[in-house]
């Protein structure tokens, strides 16, 4: 029974996780690596707001995730807009400006293990015999949640349609009057407010210290390679994939190789299946 | 008359706002602390080394012979600590402070294991006296000092490591098993070196005890959900969980174990639950876990009549308590470098190293002298006789020195669920 209930919520958080780095590849085909900063910078913010501001947290939440997705619009409106289209400088650019974001963050004070937020209601509950503390039970509702508004946003809103339009064919949606970089702009701040959701429902389950910015990266990448590069059904399956992997092979084989599991993943996800299970990227090149 | 009173005054009235302008005339003893200052074992021991430094500096400075000479600290970030830096990297920050910084004495890290290690030959090469404060526990540091003393007699270290952090623990577990009736560990390790040793050494020892250790996990750095091993743990009745981790995901663990109200005792090192922070941090899940800090004076306690002191003084220039390791042992570095220093009547590096052998203080965490072949703090359990460790237990919000017996300020407590 811990194995299905951990394996969902361990799932939920993977998905998560990578949800926001999907997004902004899906629609925008731009690798932000700067998600895993974003992401810490999200969780600082609201820290800062609730114990330096003073404000309750439910508006700290708000600002933060405001201001994240704010964060992502300037990185594409004044970096990212001059190396659009060179996928290398892509990479680069957003992976310099994430380790400016996380080595600033340090610089300016983010160190230590004692900065936290608090989980949104205390205590567990036994399900079937498991206990399970109600901030994860909250982390799958809302999970569930996130992608069910995305599902409604991109097929019944204006902007959400012209977002997936973008993501279909660009020229095609471009011919239509849909402005390419200003949907960039809005899908950067999307996928930057949802790096900044996972870091308010998943670090009041421990700390916010820098390092994870590149753990998170590193498991949204994963994540994003394995379900296949734009497709948004791939990284929620390749998140319960990795996700029951991972609590599988700490019951059965052992805790140690729990971290290699993505890795793994992604390297057998190469060699079988370079585009990645759902993805569509390449796929007749692997054809041919 | 009038100018030459004027100036009589103002010369008066510097000696006594500055008196440390009478000593500031001469050159400067450096102190070149080696740190990987962004994280708590690197900030913690520049505090303690710069609180040692305005306290001898202010008391006059160190009698070199028939002068007075100011202590001043060049502190150089290591980055050891810091995923994915090599060690050659720290090794050039330390070169970079003998050679530029002209550092006389050596106080503090490299932190890392294999930095501070690779450090002893540069240290050896340029013949400068170090005391390692902070980081390095393996045994190989003053191992290596005793196989090859003329090599590496530079080398000292005023902190306990783990061959004793394991006597400590053993013991304080058979206590609990005789106050308790424990008798099933469960040990989860973070896989990095020393805890995978400390975890292996801890089973064996264990088991040679005759205590079942049901199983003992390695997770990864990062590793950031323990349901499965927690889980597996109440399953099979373990009364102890040993634990031994320096990354932050610990804090997961410890809260997560809470919230399981798993009915194992957390005992172990965790850097996470070091800092007077940390209650805060887990919303006051982290109660009842029991951490090893290394040595004494790294939280309050009374140890001797020193710790106190030392401890409302680091409060009172910092803002807080000792925050954890290599926070007391930097600062009584400086201390007993500064005996060393007024017993040799000079700063030649044989000289105080011949001194600093024959160093015997009642610091903050007791006895403080060096065994003379391997340059390592002698540790006791007793204040009197040696170096002491500070193993406390997080009680309503406050570290609370358990352990050892002759020092202890309050008793183990176990959480209402477990009785």
């Amino acid at each position: 029974m811990e194995i299905i209930i951990y394996g969902i919520i361990n799932s939920i958080i993977l998905s998560l996780m990578s949800l926001g780095f999907a997004l902004v590849y899906s629609i925008s085909r731009l690798p932000n690596f700067a998600h895993g900063a974003l992401y810490i910078t999200a969780g600082y913010i609201v820290w800062l707001l609730v114990n330096k501001a003073g404000l309750p947290y439910l508006p700290s939440i708000l600002l933060g995730l405001g201001a994240t997705g704010l964060i992502g619009a300037l990185m594409y409106r004044f970096i990212i807009i001059r190396i659009r289209g060179m996928e290398i400088s892509e990479i680069i650019g957003t992976y310099a400006i994430g380790l400016a974001i996380i080595e600033g963050l340090r610089w300016g004070g983010l160190r230590g293990m004692t900065y936290t937020l608090p989980v949104f209601v205390q205590g567990s509950m036994s399900i079937g015999g498991v206990t399970v503390d109600y901030h994860r039970l909250i982390i799958v509702g809302a999970g569930v949640l996130t992608f069910a508004l995305l599902f409604l946003f991109t097929r019944y809103n204006r902007i959400g349609l012209a977002l997936r339009g973008i993501a279909q064919d660009e020229r095609a949606a471009m011919m239509l009057g849909i402005d390419s970089d200003m949907t960039a702009i809005i899908s950067l701040a999307i996928g930057s407010g949802l790096a900044g959701l996972a870091a308010v429902l998943l670090l009041p389950l421990g700390n916010i210290v820098v390092e994870q910015g590149y753990n998170v990266l590193i498991f949204a990448v994963a994540v994003c390679i394995i379900g296949g590069l734009g497709s948004w059904t791939g990284t929620i399956v390749a998140a319960f994939i990795i996700g029951f992997a991972q609590i599988l092979t700490e019951t059965f084989i052992s805790s140690h190789f729990v971290m290699v599991v993505a890795l793994l993943a992604i390297i057998v996800t190469l060699l079988i299946k370079p585009s990645g299970i759902f993805g569509k990227q390449k796929e007749l090149e692997e054809r041919v | 008359m009038k100018r030459a009173t004027i100036c009589f005054i103002v010369l008066f009235s510097a000696f006594v706002v500055f008196p440390s302008l009478s000593i500031s005339a001469e050159k400067p003893i450096v102190i070149g602390a080696p740190l990987s200052t962004a994280f708590l074992y690197g900030w913690d021991a520049e505090r303690g080394i710069k609180l040692a430094v305005d306290e001898i500096n202010t008391a006059g400075g160190v009698r070199v012979g028939n002068t007075k000479r100011p202590f001043k600290v060049e502190v150089i970030d290591t980055r050891d600590l810091e995923p994915g830096v090599p060690v050659s990297d720290a090794l050039l920050a330390l070169e970079k402070l003998i050679l530029d910084k002209k550092a006389d004495f050596i106080i503090g890290g490299p932190i890392r294991s294999e930095a501070a290690l690779a450090a002893m030959d540069l240290l050896s090469k340029y013949k400068k006296l170090s005391i390692l404060t902070t980081g390095a526990l393996t045994p190989l540091y003053h191992k290596k000092v005793e196989g090859n003393y003329n090599k590496y007699k530079y080398c000292f270290r005023n902190s306990s490591h783990s061959g004793v952090m394991m006597v400590e623990f053993m013991t304080l577990l058979e206590d609990l098993r005789k106050a308790h009736k424990f008798d099933k560990a469960y040990i989860m390790v973070q896989d990095v070196e020393h805890a995978r040793k400390g975890g292996e050494f801890m089973k064996k020892a264990l088991t040679e005890k005759g205590w079942t250790v049901i199983d003992m996990k390695v997770y990864p750095t990062g590793t950031a959900d323990y349901s499965v091993g927690l889980h597996d743990s109440g399953k099979k009745g373990a009364q102890i969980l040993f634990l031994w981790m320096d990354m932050p995901e610990s804090a997961i663990l410890l809260k997560q174990w809470s919230d399981m109200k798993s009915k194992a005792l957390p005992v172990g090192f965790v850097n996470a639950a070091e800092q007077p922070g940390f209650w805060k941090a887990t919303g006051g899940k982290g109660e009842y876990l029991i951490v090893n800090l290394v040595n004494g004076g790294n939280a309050p306690a009374k140890i001797t009549p020193w710790t106190m002191k030392f401890v409302d003084a680091y409060n009172k220039k910092w803002g807080l308590e000792p925050e954890g390791y290599g926070t007391s042992s930097s600062y009584m570095a400086v201390y007993q470098l500064k005996d060393a220093i007024e017993k040799a009547k000079s700063v030649d590096t044989d000289a105080v190293i011949t001194a600093l052998e024959n160093v015997d203080i009642m610091g903050v965490y007791g006895r403080m002298r060096f065994d003379k072949k391997s340059h390592q703090i002698i540790s006791s359990m007793d204040p009197k006789e040696g170096a002491v460790t500070g193993i406390i237990q997080w009680q309503k919000g406050k570290r609370v020195q358990v352990f050892p017996a002759s020092v202890a300020e309050g008793k183990i407590l176990l959480p209402p669920w477990m009785k």
